[in-house]
């Protein structure tokens, strides 16, 4: 082992593999501080960059994308309210309100730091501890994953918006507007009516850019009054003391080590990924705050929560493919695809025969968490100075951006008159206060829902097995709980403020 | 003084917006969930008509029929709930509609243009599409000093052959062309 390390470090620490995993870095954090140019799409860019490459070198600087990505999603969720890749969902949550409130500053400093902190927590995990983990999350069988599923939109139906009712309707939406397309096991066309539009189904970034960017930015627009005169979407105190975040995210270790967890878990559950594990994180430091009734409003915690939560995945979601070659999400795909284009076989052999190249990516991931970090807290005053565009700078050209991600995504113009209905869709429902996120979580999870309840059910006709196999039965008890927890939430709430 | 009165007025003014907008919100609900009902149960037919396979025991329309039936009930169930608050609320004072309209005139001209740029992509090629759309929503977000104006086309300039350039050029991804270019 020690030998695989130290071989890995020789090839690692070269000059021209840390140039291009610091282009990387820089590449993964602009990539996703763009509404709708996601981390997947960043990797897949940066893939054909690397065919000329070492396979070491190659595979770091898009371990390099792949990290800096994670913490490029906080800069528009934070000053935009829009989260730049699913797995910032939850950041939106808390930090943009921070930003709204005139901190900017303070929001983007405790997200780094929160990132800094999950991306290296799960890159020690995940020298430590890959084999005996990845041997858990292979035993989650179908069972398990349609009731993790269960588990994960009852979560997110709980837990934003004011009404419980409303965000299980906009979760189901999601996972109805998923099934449009062809049917994953058989590939019949489900809802297509024959129209071209909807023949290759929502493209779930097409859903995520229409429901958030669209609708918000149409949000920010609404007061003409604010907006003629130029107002800036952020008020202006731009003030960033990275410092005194530091102290801040280190003063809730509980929080940060919680969080960093649930990421690396879920990043090690085979599609599950960092869109659940912000959420995740996001909830269960509610559940354990003292002032959960602070959390949507601006609370460090939860921005604390969902950053060291979407984080931890990156590190968490190797676990499953260096041991078993199964990638944890779409963006390990690409980087497994990325070992087999310079003939690397990817299996429970991979540590075996290329331990160098293997502990090589293990400290790839220590030091792009360094760098993010570094990357990071020097250009962060740069990327601040995003508050100080007045929003008729800012609204059409995020708009324009919108369009180019959208079509980029599969070179399609349907997809950009998609964006169009689901933004208009997502404006009447946002004015109506029906919450958003769970609708996106829907849309991605549906897929994975159905697949996983069809290959149960074909694999044992009898269903009972959801409450009989150990894990589904805990997986489902925790759903039921997360919703009774909400209930009671509300009942207090409104009995606070209606004693009478 | 002065301040307070106007605070109270803006509190009572608010207060009148707020009983008036309840009715008409869940009015609103009432007629999104309606409608939602409506499509969902006819999906709801159609999904039962969808091939069966003989290697399992759910078909393709299975899955979409079990949530169309939960989005019905929730829809069912939120309808109840509106219909409590729209009995309870009093009438809308007349011209609400008109007066909603204009508040989000802003929201509502960008969206418009959002939609013209988006059927002007594929006819007029992102470049132009992109440089017509840039200009005219900060002309109507409100530039209009010289200075702002020329930031405008620069920016306008940047994101539409900037980017076009970017995606060419750099990434390899080809965006719509259109007839002029």
């Amino acid at each position: 082992m020690t030998e695989a390390l130290f071989a890995g470090m020789d090839q690692l620490f070269t000059l021209s593999t840390m140039v291009t995993m610091l282009l990387g870095v820089v590449a993964g954090v602009i990539a996703s501080a763009i509404p709708g140019f996601t981390i997947t799409m960043a990797i897949v860019l940066t893939l054909p960059l690397t065919f000329t490459m070492e396979p070491l070198q190659g595979v770091a600087t898009m371990l390099a994308v792949y990290v800096g990505g994670y913490s490029g999603g906080l800069i528009s969720a934070a000053l935009l309210g829009i989260p730049g890749t699913p797995s910032s969902v939850a950041t939106t949550f808390d930090a943009f309100p921070m930003a709204r409130s005139g901190q900017p500053g303070r929001a983007l400093a405790l997200g780094i730091w929160a990132s800094f902190f999950g991306a290296l927590v799960s890159a020690i995990i995940l020298i430590i501890a890959a084999p005996p983990l990845a041997m858990i999350a292979v035993k989650l069988g179908a069972w398990e994953y349609f009731s993790l599923i269960v588990f994960a939109m009852t979560v997110v139906a709980s837990l934003v918006g004011k009404s419980m009712l409303k965000g299980l309707m906009t979760g189901l939406l999601g996972l109805f507007i998923a099934t449009v397309g062809a049917d994953p096991m058989m590939g019949v066309a489900r809802f297509t009516f024959d129209v071209d539009l909807l023949a290759n189904g929502f493209p779930f970034l097409v859903v995520l850019i229409g429901i958030f960017a669209v609708s918000q930015l149409l949000q920010e627009v609404e007061d003409a009054e604010q907006t003629k005169h130029g107002k800036q979407l952020i008020p202006a105190n731009v003030a960033f003391k990275p410092l005194d975040a530091l102290r801040e995210t280190l003063a809730h270790p509980v929080n940060l080590i919680r969080s960093s967890l649930v990421g690396v878990f879920i990043g090690a559950v085979p599609g599950a990924g960092g869109s659940i594990a912000n959420l995740l994180a996001y909830d269960q430091a509610k559940r354990a705050s003292k002032t959960p009734e602070k959390f949507g409003t601006g609370a460090p915690e939860g921005v604390i929560a969902s950053e060291s939560g979407n984080s931890a995945t990156s590190g968490g979601g190797l676990i499953p493919m260096i041991a078993l070659g199964i990638p944890g999400s779409a963006v390990d795909a690409v980087l497994m695809a990325s070992l087999m284009v310079h003939g690397i076989g990817i299996g429970p052999r991979l540590i075996l025969d290329h331990g160098d190249l293997v502990y090589g990516m293990f400290m790839a991931m220590l030091l792009a968490a360094f760098m993010v970090l570094v990357v990071c807290l020097f250009s962060m005053r740069f990327f601040l100075r995003v508050t100080d565009v007045p929003r008729s700078v800012i609204v059409p050209v995020v708009l324009v951006c919108c369009v180019v991600g959208a079509f980029a995504l599969n070179n399609r113009v349907t997809d950009i008159y998609l964006l169009l209905g689901v933004g208009v869709f997502g404006y009447i429902l946002s004015k109506l206060d029906y919450p958003l996120a769970p609708l996106v979580l829907g849309v991605i999870l549906g897929p994975i829902a159905e697949t996983n309840l069809r290959r149960a059910l074909m694999t044992d006709e009898n269903w009972t097995l959801f409450f009989t196999r150990p894990i589904s039965l805990t997986l489902l008890i925790l759903a039921v709980v997360s919703v009774a927890f909400a209930i009671r939430h509300r009942l207090r709430q409104r009995h606070a403020t209606n004693p009478a | 003084m002065s301040s307070q009165a106007s605070s109270q007025q803006t509190r009572s003014s608010d207060r009148v917006a707020d009983t008036d907008t309840r009715r008409a919100n869940a009015l609103a609900h009432l007629l999104l969930n309606g409608a939602l009902l409506v499509l969902f149960g006819a999906l709801f037919v159609q999904a039962g008509a969808l091939p069966s396979s003989m290697w399992e025991p759910l078909g393709a329309g299975s899955f979409p029929r079990l949530v169309l039936a939960i989005l019905m009930l929730i829809n069912l169930g939120i309808m109840a709930q509106e219909w409590r608050h729209y009995r309870g609320a009093p009438s809308a004072a007349a011209g609400l509609v008109k007066r909603w309209l204009w508040r989000h005139r802003l929201a509502l001209g960008v969206l418009a243009l959002f939609a013209l740029y988006i059927v002007g992509v594929p006819m007029l090629g992102f470049r132009l599409a992109s440089l017509t759309f840039l200009i005219l929503v900060q002309l109507a977000l409100g530039v209009r000093r010289p200075r702002s104006l020329a930031i405008a086309a620069v920016i306008a300039v940047t994101f539409s052959f900037g980017i076009d350039w970017l995606f060419r050029d750099v990434f390899i991804i080809s965006l719509p062309r259109g007839p002029f270019s």
